[in-house]
């Protein structure tokens, strides 16, 4: 018990107070002024009234107590509860485990650290502060600058070596006899043999004062992850069987959601497994594990992409990135991704094949690719050879040509069943051998076949078969070869052979598979490792930490010191390797904080000769700041009083200040929070108005008219199509796709203005990424009159070429007459607008096929024209004015170009709207009749 | 001590416009220009109230219709009336007879003082009120002048006319506590709008002699609520709007009954002085509308009228 005072001479302010009280009694407050025209009424009531000659007594004593809290806050009071401060000269050297151990308890280690710097700076002693994962001999310094120090202490998610210190507490003894020399352990015994323990033992034998803090926390920790196709257990270690019995896992999926909870028992060991019960899939996802309630680095263990399931390696042959929905690489993701880590190809890689094999893929998956001999085929066939399982599917290319790589041998071309052309209807599957590898899936009837590949019948197909069709034609093949194994389906891995790969027995089929492939073992042992990197030049590559843990277990950045890894490294974390994930391309690794057959050992403090003190933080209470917010608050309530006493101000002064302070206790604290609330991005209104409603846009050029006509010409069109159609689109918007979400408009009017500046690269790009998400744009030149062939092309055109070098335009061509743009809505010829002259150009169509046999009467792709450029000011001849009438004359003029030009819009619209609908042979026979005429 | 004494003054110094007569005309002229707006509203809001006269006259009112008399013009002739019978007819219209209406405004320096209780300062209340009186009474065919400022007139433009005159005098009507003495009509009306806190003697005189000359009229006394509640607590100190000394009240709460009783003594001296000299007297809170006082106004000056 002890109450001091840091400054006592200031106690002499006290004198000043009986002043302030003479001072107080002569000088009242002042009256209140009141502005008053019949003063001279009131005069003649009585004459004026003496000054009151007293300050009231509870003024008074409000502000000679606001005057002695200012002195006594002067003064600095200081209350220390515990002890009296030891005051000793000698100079204290402080040693921190700052190791994860002491995570847990980390507030409570710092201020015990706290009240020892506090002691020493009273007692005017020098300290050192030693914390074990300091890199630098621990500096000499006053009090102030320790607490700094410590303040700046965080603990390490790596055990720090002890021998160090160790080496460094023995030259200090040396250097300082007589010191004082305080540990705060973490209770741990460290791998140092020792080293630490005999050092305090020949300090405490050299006549030092050593003191030992610690805690009665039983440090946990988490080592050995393993995620295998049965379950995710992981081994939950714990320092003394004094420890709690139980421990409670939870593991969490990348962005830190808890995916499942389980609850271990130690069963009077210090060691114990935990078992996570969880579906694969939801299994898959887990990133981390974490010791509920311990909030240190070795109480997380992190699971990388190694210690999850079988990856595979999609290839598809001839895939359409613009189209999703219609590549196989769609459908076999989606399939595969619930149970297994998928891979594709990097965009325009050369030889995706040997790209994906360098990631060591359990599973290649071929979707419609064929095989020619090359350093690919050489790959694949080695990667099977070594036990891997190669998947494919069929498809014209394919069918076509058929490798060595396959189950069975292929009969040239495919066979169609129930097209048009064939009398065949669609074939479903047979049930499932009982024996095969598909045994005991539901065989589908929903499943119906139109295309496949036809299998040479040749001795052995029924023993490789796995799925049949009805009619007894094999649907999936295989056949063991090597360590690994082929597998074929005699259908494409997209929808148009078969709606398989749409059916849940598609997903359940890939299962089977991916589960009877070889465990290709990841670099699991050095051994392999050491092949791995012999064979695979690309896995000597270093992982870069992309992610560590801090000393509580946090994810976070990684820390500046944080050095790459090589490939295979296993180690304990270090200060240059910090646990977490370190990633090299696609690949990532994990550090863990502890390694497989790491131990808690606890530190024997008896053999060190040392008792073992509670942490305790000697707290010193110092009154200065609640003095001085006492003397703030009393001239607060003075100055509100005073006012009240002069009559001035009254309650509504006393409200608004009351309010003031209201707000400064209430709001503060929760400033933090509204901040969180603020930053919630919420959705722009016009971003809201363009959704919710379809309309039409085009594009503002900086040049009125054009502008003007464009927004008119778009209302009549909207009007048109409103009038004749079921589409009725909102008011047009006008779109500058610089600055706008392009998203929201299915289709843009873009008139062009050769005076224009022209886009930026990045509108370009975004523009560009609008036409491939499936946006259509009519680019209209507007200059028909002025083209001739054989001219240099306008300065609109000009314009327009200049930015289509932006855009990655596929083959354009003038709009053939069977194209399905002219047979959306109404039957036309060609798009005419203000002029006729002008051609309309789109997406070049794929070459008619032969397959149809005879040529249809509309040709389409499956997707809708990205882009369609017209030079007849389509929106010249749709504008109108707000009376009905058109705003320009046409070129060469009548109503009945008017009215083909509307036409021609309502089928651009349509077109976009629609795509190939109209080109389904459904319409065929109209089509053909109406043609005919 | 009580803490529900909010009551707040303010105190436009109208005098401060001597010093500086530019200031002076900027604030006027600031402030007239929403004072005339407002006297047209409330003119038309209480125009649209009042009845005629009952009596044929030069009015646009119609009255009745009269048989043609030989020797009239022929203009006067209501050729739609006599075109449904055999005989001629006149139209005829109410009576309207134009007085000479004199209006005394006071710009004094008491009258710049608003509370918090009233809606605005008693200056342009007053101001307000005058010009709507100004404006109803020249559309009933009356002609309004500004008492020592302004001739009678009957303009349709007469609130503009009047507001213009304050703004040229200002300085000269910021003097006055009294209605300057002139020469005054027969058929002159004298309507005074003033706090009237100058000493009613002096009052008295000045009405008597318009009463000697047989001009009647009205009084309105403008009244800020504190100056009749006096809602004031606590030590305070009055500063006087005239240029006395400032009163140390000491507890304001202890003057309040005595002050009220004095205040409606002076308030009885006033309308003695009026009804002594044949004005009638009125009252008018700057917390109520001022519509209330304008119609309360023009009714009054109705009576005047009928009693004559």
């Amino acid at each position: 018990m002890g109450f001091s005072f840091a400054a006592p001479a200031a106690l002499i302010g006290l004198l000043t107070l009986p002043l302030i009280y003479w001072l107080l009694r002569v000088t009242p407050p002042r009256p209140r002024e009141i502005y008053f025209p019949p003063t001279q009424i009131l005069r003649e009531l009585r004459p004026d009234a003496p000054t009151p000659s007293k300050t009231p007594w509870w003024l008074l004593a409000l502000r000679l107590s606001l005057a002695a809290a200012l002195v006594f806050a002067m003064a600095g009071p200081i209350w220390s509860p515990s002890s009296p401060l030891a005051s000793q000269a000698g100079p204290t050297l402080l040693i921190i485990d700052d190791g994860w151990p002491s995570a847990p308890t980390w507030d409570r280690r710092l201020a015990a650290a706290g009240a020892v710097l506090d002691e020493a700076t009273h007692a005017g002693s020098t300290v050192a502060l030693a914390p074990l994962s300091g890199d630098a001999p621990p500096q000499m310094t006053d009090g102030g600058q320790a607490r700094q120090r410590l303040q700046a202490l965080r603990p390490q998610p790596y055990l720090p070596d002890r021998s160090v210190a160790a080496a460094r507490l023995t030259e200090f003894v040396k250097a300082h006899p007589g010191a004082r020399v305080v540990w705060i352990s973490d209770g741990l015994a460290h791998d140092d043999k020792d080293a630490f323990a005999r050092a305090l033992k020949e300090a405490a034998e050299a006549g030092e004062k050593v003191e030992t803090l610690g805690d009665e926390h039983v440090t946990l920790a988490l080592a050995a992850p393993i995620n295998n196709a049965k379950s995710l257990s992981v081994d939950v270690l714990r320092a003394s069987l004094a420890g709690p019995a139980q421990a409670r896992l939870s593991a969490h999926d990348n962005k830190g959601r808890t995916l499942g909870r389980v609850t271990v028992d130690f069963y009077d060991q210090l060691r114990a497994t935990a078992r996570f019960d969880l579906p694969i899939e939801v299994r898959n996802d887990a990133t981390l594990l974490r010791i509920e309630g311990e909030n240190s680095a070795g109480a997380v263990t992190l699971l990388d992409s190694q210690s999850t399931v079988k990856r595979v390696a999609i290839i598809a042959g001839g895939a359409d990135d613009a189209q999703p929905l219609l590549s196989p690489l769609h459908y076999l993701e989606k399939a595969l991704s619930p149970f297994s880590q998928t891979r594709m190809a990097r965009q325009g890689a050369a030889e995706p094949a040997l790209d994906l094999l360098s990631e060591r893929p359990n599973v290649v998956v071929l979707a419609d690719v064929s095989l020619p001999p090359g350093e690919s085929f050489d790959a694949l066939t080695k990667f099977v050879e070594e036990g891997g399982a190669l998947v494919r599917f069929a498809g014209p290319r394919l069918a076509n040509a058929a490798d060595t790589l396959l189950p069975t041998r292929l009969r040239r071309n495919g066979r169609v069943l129930g097209g048009a052309m064939s009398w065949e209807t669609p074939k479903s599957l047979t049930d499932f051998d009982s024996s095969g590898p598909f045994a005991g899936l539901p065989a589908s009837k929903d499943v119906s076949v139109q295309r496949q590949v036809l299998a040479e019948p040749d001795p052995g197909l029924a023993a490789k078969t796995w799925a049949r069709l009805d009619d007894g034609t094999p649907l999936v093949t295989a056949e063991r070869r090597g360590k690994g194994m082929i597998v074929l389906f005699h259908v494409n891995a997209d929808t148009s052979w078969s709606n398989l790969p749409i059916s849940g027995l598609f997903v359940d089929m890939l299962k089977r598979i991916i589960d009877l492939s070889p465990q290709s073992a990841p670099a699991s042992n050095v051994e392999d490792a050491n092949a791995v990197q012999a064979s695979n030049p690309d896995d000597a590559r270093s992982f870069a930490p992309q992610r560590t843990l801090d000393g509580f277990g946090a994810l976070g950045e990684p820390s500046p010191l944080a050095q790459p890894i090589t490939a295979g490294f296993t180690g304990p974390a270090r200060a240059e390797h910090p646990p977490g994930f370190y990633e090299a391309g696609d690949r990532v690794v994990a550090v863990q904080t502890l390694s497989a057959n790491d131990t808690l050992k606890p530190f024997d403090f008896a053999a060190a000769g040392q008792a073992l003190r509670p942490l305790q933080a000697t707290r010193l209470y110092d009154f200065r700041t609640p003095l001085l917010a006492l003397a703030l608050v009393a001239l607060i309530v003075d100055t509100l009083m005073s006012s009240l006493v002069s009559g001035k101000r009254g309650w509504r002064g006393f409200g608004a200040a009351a309010g003031v302070l209201t707000m400064i206790f209430v709001v503060l604290p929760h400033n933090n929070a509204r901040a969180g609330n603020d930053s919630t991005s919420s959705i722009a209104t016009h971003h809201r108005e363009a959704a919710l409603k379809a309309r039409l846009a085009y594009v503002v050029s900086g040049d009125r008219q054009a502008d003007d006509t464009a927004r008119a010409g778009l209302e009549g069109l909207s009007l048109a199509l409103a009038a004749r159609t079921s589409f009725a689109p909102a008011e047009p918007a006008a779109v500058d796709p610089a600055r706008d979400e392009l998203a929201f408009y299915p289709m843009l009017y873009w008139p062009i203005v050769a005076g224009a500046p022209q886009p930026s690269a990045k509108t370009a790009a975004k523009v560009a990424a609008y036409m491939k998400q499936g946006g259509t744009i009519i680019f209209d030149t507007r200059d028909a009159l002025m083209q001739r062939p054989g001219d240099p092309p306008t300065p609109e055109g000009q314009w327009l070429r200049d930015f289509s070098k932006n855009l990655d335009l596929p083959e354009l061509e003038i709009a053939p007459h069977d194209h399905v743009i002219t047979k959306t809505f109404y039957l036309l010829d060609n798009f005419v607008g203000r002029y006729v002259t002008g051609d309309t150009w789109v997406e070049a169509l794929p070459p008619e096929t032969k397959e149809g046999g005879e040529a249809r009467p509309v040709r389409a792709t499956d997707s809708v024209s990205a882009i369609v450029i017209t030079s007849n000011d389509l929106a010249g001849a749709w504008a109108q004015d707000k009376s009905g009438q058109p705003m320009y004359p046409l070129t060469p003029g009548g109503a009945r170009q008017r009215e083909m030009a509307l036409r021609g819009g309502v089928n651009l619209v349509m077109y976009t709207l629609t795509g190939n609908y109209k080109s389904d042979q459904v319409h065929v026979r109209d089509l053909l009749e109406r043609l005919g005429q | 001590m009580s803490l529900s004494g909010g009551v707040d003054t303010q105190w436009r110094d109208p005098a401060r416009r001597a010093l500086d007569r530019s200031v002076a005309a900027a604030e006027l002229a600031a402030r007239l220009p929403r004072l005339v707006t407002r006297a047209h509203e409330i003119a038309a809001s209480v125009v649209y109230g009042l009845h005629g006269r009952r009596r044929a006259g030069v009015g646009e009112t119609f009255w009745q219709y009269r048989p043609f008399a030989s020797g009239e013009a022929a203009a006067r002739i209501d050729w739609r009336r006599s075109a449904r019978g055999d005989h001629l007819y006149v139209r005829e219209r109410e009576w309207e007879a134009a007085h000479n209406y004199y209006l005394w405004m006071d710009c004094s320096s008491s009258m710049g003082f608003s509370s918090s209780l009233a809606s605005e300062d008693k200056l342009s209340r007053c101001l307000t009120l005058g010009l709507a009186l100004a404006d109803v009474l020249v559309r009933g065919g009356e002609r309004v002048a500004a008492l020592g400022f302004t001739p009678p007139a009957s303009a349709r433009n007469i609130v503009d006319r009047l507001a213009s005159a304050l703004h040229a005098n200002a300085d000269a009507a910021a003097t006055q506590e009294l209605p300057p003495e002139l020469g005054l009509g027969s058929r002159a009306r004298v309507v005074m709008i003033s706090d009237f806190l100058s000493p009613p003697d002096e009052l008295a005189a000045r009405l008597k002699s318009y009463a000697a000359v047989g001009a009647g009229g009205a009084l309105l006394m403008v009244i800020d609520p504190s100056e009749e509640s006096f809602p004031f607590d606590g030590e305070t100190l009055f500063l006087d709007t005239d240029g006395g000394e400032p009163f140390h009240a000491g507890d304001a709460r202890q003057l309040r009954q005595a002050y009220a009783q004095r205040y409606a003594e002076h308030k009885r001296a006033i309308a003695a002085a009026a009804q002594g000299a044949g004005f009638v007297f009125l009252q008018h809170h700057t917390d109520r509308p001022a519509a209330e006082g304008a119609l309360a106004l023009t009714m009054s000056l109705e009576g005047v009228e009928a009693r004559r």
